[in-house]
């Protein structure tokens, strides 16, 4: 199925003045409305948008947001699109593309098979321009059939992954391991060489266990402590204890082209919440579990 | 551990010895009397009374190293004669690593007087260091026998041991008050967290204990009593846990590394060389028990120090026998059992090498930073092998002959 063949022309627009995310979500909606029966009336589709909006944002790195209302009984798939001239930010990602989609509360396998090709577009840099540069929905259902664009790829790991990973390299010492925990709130970050290599992980929990010696993993049963000086110590150690010496290497990977159940099945096999992604031993991007539950259970 | 597993299937692939024969030779009440152990520790370990005991003889100490050193050294000692000496080594090393961390001393003196200790009190017994258990499963001798034959020599040893240690280490060791402080604040009551599975457990040890003294008796071999125990602990104890325990409590390398020896020392059997060296033991001392005794015991514990004496016992156990059957003389035979226990047990300190809580122990420093020489551990172990083994000279003279 080609996505053009869920598209309607008159649901795509170009928007060139400057609105904030509610006037052309309102937009949208009064479109959508005006062409399609919708069981219920277009303030209460509203108030669900917002809703779904400040539960997590349907906003992707690729400037892309996909907005999502379910509907019971609904039995169908219709799909908005508004190109903006002026992006809209969406808690600090730059918005310039948003597509509303309404789907039946059963239809979440079609409807993550759209959002895979969507994003699919918002990748391809050669085709971008071009849609960017239509003037109607005509214009952008032709672009989209003449490039081919299917809808029945299934999502992958790639697709919903974070790119622009922060990550660290293993001669850094615990201090600056240590400041970026602090400042950025990580808990997690990837280890890689210059090259960016994937060479491993290095995590709050090995940070901390810097400072409880092997010995008293081995007693168990710490009540007896109080007050325990090596994990005082810890921070005298930050410069010269570095990343290369507590990170982890055991960590599974995924590959960017993997389904998002391999890498749920590897997160809960290993108990992590996240995991690294590595294409030919270069480390692409991370996905979070909180990511997969967001974009795909919540969607 | 793996290579003893790899050698016993590969004397079967090479036609040394036949599949059956080899298999045979498993002695499963040795491996099923250590199962039983394991399980019984397991459960006594999460009771915390280990670590309460150590915590509490440190504090009796009043945080003075040398006292803290001796009363180490004998609650190892004892602890060994009836858990064993790598359990107690296992249980033991972590907590004077963390007392030494406290005090700021060093804690390389304790865990080799510590690994000494538990060698000998691993002596006294049958269940307390896997020769004797080797040599009291494969022979006829008891629980009781063990206690009467080498706990006395053991004692003395131990007390002389004492002595050796207030000479060597008298003068090194100074600790402040507020590092004392610190160690004397440790509330060790809280890690008794389930008392009732305490005293549970605590008669059900007592009661493996009395049932191994009564095995005449009873007519039960080690390893029933052993599993009961350990089979009733567990079903006591947290029955979720049962997996985990039977996972990751039972140590198989251990296990495996036994069941691989004796298939290893089946071949030896097989190809004659444990005849040989017997009629050549025997030639050498003109069948005179006493001389065989002296022999044994000096051989024992000479070779228990340059090899791992467990391996070294497997194979000594049918060569003691292949003797006993070329003297003809069942008498005779007691003080050179008696010798090769107390030679492998005690010979096992002579260096870093020779016994297995040597080398846990001194694998437990080494990943915790404390690096423990060979030269290091045997200057110190040397002299008191040296000691044991001229006690245990004079014992078995006196008593025996």
């Amino acid at each position: 199925m080609l996505l053009a063949s869920f598209l309607d022309p008159r649901l795509i627009y170009y928007e060139k003045r400057i609105l904030t995310k509610e006037q052309v979500y309102h937009e949208m909606i009064k479109k959508i409305c005006a062409h399609n029966t919708i069981p219920i009336p277009q303030d209460e589709l509203y108030q669900l948008l917002m809703e779904r909006d400040r539960e997590s944002s349907t906003a992707y790195s690729t400037g892309i947001a996909i907005p999502h209302i379910r509907l019971s009984g609904f039995e169908d798939t219709v799909i908005g699109m508004c190109w903006l001239n002026n992006p809209i930010d969406y808690n600090g990602q730059e918005v310039s593309w948003i597509v509303l989609i309404i789907s039946d509360k059963t239809s979440s396998k079609l409807y993550l098979n759209i959002v895979a090709a969507l994003l699919k577009v918002s990748k391809d840099d050669a085709l971008m321009p071009v849609l960017r540069h239509e003037h109607d929905g005509h214009g952008v259902l032709f672009a989209l059939k003449k490039a081919e664009i299917k809808v029945k790829e299934n999502l992958t790991i790639g697709d919903i992954m974070i790119r622009d990973v922060m990550r660290i390299l293993p001669t850094a010492s615990l201090r600056e391991i240590g400041s970026v925990f602090n400042e950025k709130g990580y808990s997690v970050l990837p280890v890689t060489d210059e090259g960016g290599r994937y060479l491993g992980e290095v995590n709050i929990l090995n940070l901390l266990k810097v400072g409880i010696p092997d010995y008293l993993m081995m007693i168990g049963n710490l009540d007896f402590l109080q007050n325990y000086e090596p994990l005082e110590q810890l921070f005298e150690d930050e410069d010269r204890v570095l990343v290369k010496q507590i990170m982890s290497t055991d960590n599974e990977t995924v590959s960017s082209d993997a389904s998002i159940i391999e890498a749920v099945f590897e997160m809960i096999q290993n108990n992590k919440r996240s995991i690294c992604v590595v294409d030919h031993g270069k480390l692409v991007g991370m996905v979070t579990a909180m990511d997969i539950f967001r974009k795909i259970i919540k969607a | 551990m793996l290579a003893s597993l790899i050698g016993g299937f590969l004397i079967i692939i090479t036609g040394i010895v036949h599949q059956h024969e080899a298999l045979i030779a498993v002695d499963w009440n040795v491996i099923f009397f250590l199962i039983g152990m394991m399980l019984v520790i397991s459960v006594l370990k999460k009771t915390g009374v280990f670590m309460y005991l150590a915590i509490k003889t440190a504090k009796v100490a009043n945080g003075k190293p040398l006292m803290i050193m001796i009363l180490m050294f004998l609650v190892t000692a004892i602890l060994s004669a009836f858990l064993g000496s790598v359990t107690t080594v296992m249980i033991l090393v972590p907590i004077v690593l963390l007392i030494s961390g406290e005090l700021k001393i060093s804690p390389i003196p304790f865990i080799i007087t510590m690994v000494i200790a538990s060698n000998m009190g691993g002596a006294a017994t049958m269940v307390g260091d896997p020769p004797n258990i080797l040599i009291g499963s494969a022979t006829d001798y008891q629980f009781l026998d063990f206690l009467f034959n080498l706990t006395p020599p053991v004692v003395i040893i131990t007390i002389s041991s004492i002595v050796l240690i207030k000479i060597i280490y008298r003068k090194q060791m100074r600790v402040s008050n507020e590092n004392r402080a610190r160690l004397m604040s440790y509330r060790e009551a809280t890690l008794i967290k389930d008392r009732k599975l305490l005293v549970r457990s605590s008669i059900v040890l007592l009661l493996m204990l009395i049932a191994l003294s009564m095995q005449g008796i009873l007519k039960l071999e080690t390893a029933t009593v052993s599993m009961s125990a350990g089979l009733f602990l567990l079903l006591i104890s947290d029955r979720k846990k049962v997996e985990s325990v039977l996972t990751n409590d039972i140590d198989w390398m251990t296990i495996f590394f036994f069941i691989g020896l004796f298939m290893l020392v089946e071949s030896l059997v097989q190809t004659g060389f444990i005849d040989i060296t017997a009629q050549r033991i025997v030639a050498a001392t003109k069948g005179q028990p006493m001389m065989a005794s002296m022999m044994i015991l000096w051989l024992s514990g000479i070779f228990s120090a340059i090899i791992d004496n467990v391996p070294f016992v497997a194979a000594m156990i049918p060569m003691v026998q292949k003797m006993g059957e070329l003297m003809n003389n069942t008498n005779a035979m007691h003080p050179i059992w008696w010798s090769l226990a107390l030679g492998t047990c005690l010979g096992g300190n002579g260096t870093l090498i020779g016994a297995s809580a040597n080398i846990v122990a001194v694998g437990i420093a080494n990943r915790n930073g404390f690096h423990i020489s060979f030269k290091q551990f045997t200057i110190i172990g040397a002299i008191f092998t040296l000691n044991s083994l001229v006690i245990s000279t004079l014992y078995i003279l006196i008593r025996y002959f």
